[in-house]
């Protein structure tokens, strides 16, 4: 069996397809490193400027209102009520900038950004940070919600950490932040993409030299299970390449460091003000590793999946189409908010944004509170295991053998 | 050379992977139609609604002020005031049903749009409003839709209305799609040289045979994209044909909805055979189907991840492939404008085939075959 897995192995490297594939991995991190993290525009920047031009105005305001006699007509009472609590944070925020003062700034910023959001959430005459506000969305006051809560949540983490911190900290450009972001949008979907690719032709390959291989003392179960682990190998090996990419920013940027908060959202202790969940800190370490063995899952799941494909319909495109539809399913009938109506935890597809999931961003959009990491853990590994017994049946049968 | 197409026929007739092509697409079509529904795609309601939200937002940005025409206010400060009237007059008329009143007030919007592009600090609020292209584009169309006195669809899940979606999602993706299905052309053949090699023709009209039934086959795929719309007609009705489109054409253009869809179907089908014939060439080189999956979809990114090499090469053929976003205008909106035309297009892509073709004759033969 051992001798099988090192010859599985080294076929599996010396692959033309699956070389293609690391170097397109890597270009496309390098390209990533040099041209797209540095154009990165977080919507909450740091911007001193943005600051003082909104506290110098409310200021102004404040100080003609203050003794007008008329100060209750209208709207304005309304500001000189909450106006003035604002215009401390802003100030506090504004000193320690200029003071350099980054453990300061963090807390002030913490409690501005709870205390926006408080007043802005369901009301029409505060917004959001123009980024929300993008053409076309919906949800901006629902995103704006969940971004000012994630970022006083973070804040409050670097306020209470004991790291160095940056701006580069602030706007989540390091290099393990940058990956926090990626996994949070589209990285779970290009890793995946990858394994399928990788395993594409896993077993198909044999076909071509029947007579050798036919004569490998083993059986067609136990020679799936070894190609199952290559493939699996292989499919983490992605990782590497992508490292290049990490590297570079970490140079560029920083590294950051594995204490950094991460902000969860989380729906199991009591509903908060508005009747949604709240923010939980995480170190980044924590919330790496979490998606980590996540992904590992999904990778198991997936190669899998394209091993009993190839083993009934045998044809490489069929694979492809399988794990296709296991990756972009979600998109066909994806709408925010129907988990609350539908049991949307009990579909495997549904985890495939492995970041969003174990962030609580997956539940805060699909309005439901189960989709979470032991949840999902339990549902793929479920799935996982049912499809490992069919292919022991299935490789049972003459018919379906895999030669 | 016809009997040897009755033969390629006959494989393909048997082939897994075209029953599996067929099965996908037609999940694809009825996929799209329930994302449609989903969505509610084309709500004038909706896209009112997102349009006032960022109005507002812009609007935000400024100190509330007298925006009469009297008033102290800046200019794009009063622009963008009546913009948002307007859209609010629209949100309306969609509601209440009158088709009159909402294409007259999107013709008044983008008037004052193209104002808004002139005044002082438009480039602050630039992010909330469509751009000139888009602005350019629905001026046209209303402009034509209140000539012709066609009022505005609001179903845009009967027959015509959905080819138009349908075609217009194609765009960016039948190139990925054929760069997946001819992938494996020709590779089979590289596994049994010695039968090619035993056919009493050239390697030409061996290699035409095959590019012919591969051709074939995609042209059932696109008959087969119409004929799943089909129900569609008893579901939802016909729609109107001569319906306009604003396209980009070198110029502001309407098409009917028939013009339209006949454009797609003459790039989809030039680079239908763009891409097989160079599937043959990158098969015959690369000798893994991967490898020329990966360096077509590779060809195709690249002036996506480089806008600048689309004004480089205005010619390379690769920057026509994604036909929808050709006819949108949208290379107009790029940081180095470029006036990508859609006749050009189909010069550059004809003229590729032509020279993919004349690479075929001279550099490949059976001797060159060797078993992979």
């Amino acid at each position: 069996m051992w001798a099988y897995f090192k010859f599985e192995l080294s076929q599996f490297i010396t692959n033309k397809k699956n070389i293609a594939i690391y170097a397109i991995l890597l270009f496309l991190a390098c390209f990533y490193a040099m041209k797209i993290a540095p154009s990165y525009e977080p919507i909450e920047k740091v911007d001193a400027k943005e600051i003082e031009a909104r506290y110098l105005s409310r200021e102004a305001f404040l100080s003609t209102f203050y003794n007008d006699p008329n100060r209750f007509v209208g709207m304005a009472g309304f500001g000189l009520a909450i106006y003035p609590e604002w215009n401390n944070l802003d100030k506090a925020r504004l000193d320690a900038l200029k003071d350099h003062d980054f453990v300061k700034y963090s807390e002030a910023t913490s409690e501005w950004y709870v205390y926006a959001n408080n007043i802005t959430y369901g009301n029409e005459r505060f917004f959001y940070s123009p980024g929300y506000y993008s053409h076309g969305n919906l949800y901006a006051s629902e995103d704006g919600y969940y971004g000012y809560l994630y970022t006083a949540s973070r804040y409050k983490g670097y306020a209470e950490g004991d790291y160095k911190l940056s701006l580069n900290v602030f706007e989540e450009r390091t290099a393990l932040q940058t990956l926090q972001r990626l996994l949070h949008s589209d990285l779970p979907m290009i890793l995946m993409i990858c394994c399928i690719f990788l395993t594409v032709d896993v077993v198909l390959k044999d076909r071509l030299n029947p007579t050798i291989l036919r004569g490998f003392p083993i059986s067609d179960w136990k020679k799936l299970i070894i190609k199952g682990i290559v493939s699996l190998i292989g499919s983490i090996g992605v990782i590497l390449p992508l490292s290049v990419g990490l590297i570079i920013i970490g140079i560029r940027y920083g590294f950051g460091d594995f204490q950094l908060p991460v902000p969860i959202y989380t729906t199991l202790s009591k509903p908060s003000y508005f009747n949604k969940g709240e923010f939980v800190n995480t170190a980044m370490g924590n919330y790496l590793v979490d998606n980590v063995i996540f992904i590992v899952f999904c990778f198991m799941y997936l190669i899998l999946l394209v091993l009993l494909v190839s083993m009934i319909i045998k044809n490489e495109f069929a694979n492809l189409l399988a794990g296709a539809i296991f990756i972009f399913n979600e998109s066909f009938f994806f709408q925010r908010g129907i988990g609350f109506f539908y049991e949307v935890e009990n579909y495997p597809t549904n985890y495939v944004q492995v970041g969003q999931i174990v962030s609580g961003y997956r539940n805060y959009i699909y309005n439901s509170n189960a989709l979470n990491f032991n949840h999902g853990l339990m549902i793929v590994g479920m799935s996982t295991s049912v499809l490992l017994v069919f292919i022991f049946i299935i490789s049972k049968y003459k018919r379906y053998k895999l030669i | 050379m016809r009997k040897l197409l009755k033969t390629n026929f006959i494989i393909e007739k048997s082939s897994k992977k075209n029953v599996l092509t067929f099965l996908f697409v037609a999940l694809f079509v009825f996929g799209l139609a329930i994302f449609m529904e989903n969505k509610d795609v084309g709500n004038l309601v909706i896209q009112k609604t997102s349009e006032y939200q960022n109005l507002t937002s812009a609007l935000s940005r400024f100190q509330e002020m007298d925006a009469s025409q009297d008033g102290d206010s800046s200019d794009i400060y009063q622009n963008l005031n009546q913009q948002q009237r307007l859209v609010t007059l629209q949100r309306a008329a969609a509601n209440l049903d009158r088709p009159e009143m909402f294409v007259n007030s999107a013709i008044e919007l983008s008037n004052l749009r193209k104002v808004a592009f002139d005044l002082e600090g438009y480039e602050d609020v630039a992010v909330y409003l469509p751009t000139y292209t888009e602005n350019q584009l629905e001026s046209i169309f209303y402009e034509n839709l209140r000539t012709l006195g066609i009022p505005i669809f609001k179903d845009n899940l009967t027959f015509y209305q959905f080819l138009i979606f349908l075609f217009g999602i194609l765009g960016s993706i039948w190139f990925i799609f054929l760069a997946f299905y001819s992938c494996g052309l020709m590779i089979d053949d590289f596994r049994h040289t010695s039968i090619i090699k035993g056919y009493p023709i050239p390697f030409e009209q061996y290699v035409a045979a095959k590019g012919i039934s591969t051709l074939s086959i995609i042209l059932l795929v696109i008959v087969e994209l119409v004929i799943c719309s089909l129900p569609l007609i008893y579901f939802r009705g016909l729609g109107d044909s001569s319906y306009p489109v604003a396209v980009f054409d070198g110029d502001f253009e309407i098409y009917t909805i028939t013009q339209y869809i006949g454009v797609c179907l003459l790039y989809m089908v030039c680079i239908a055979i763009f891409v097989i014939l160079l599937s043959i060439i990158l098969n015959m080189l690369l000798k893994n189907m991967y490898l020329t999956l990966f360096v077509q979809l590779f060809l195709f990114t690249l002036p996506m991840l480089l806008p600048k090499l689309i004004s480089l090469f205005p010619f390379n053929p690769y920057n026509y492939m994604n036909f929808t976003s050709l006819l949108n205008g949208e290379s107009l909106d790029l940081s180095n404008p470029v006036v990508l035309n859609s006749t050009h297009g189909l010069i550059s892509i004809l003229l590729s085939i032509v020279i993919l073709v004349v690479v075929i004759r001279l550099f490949l033969s059976t001797g060159r075959l060797r078993r992979v």
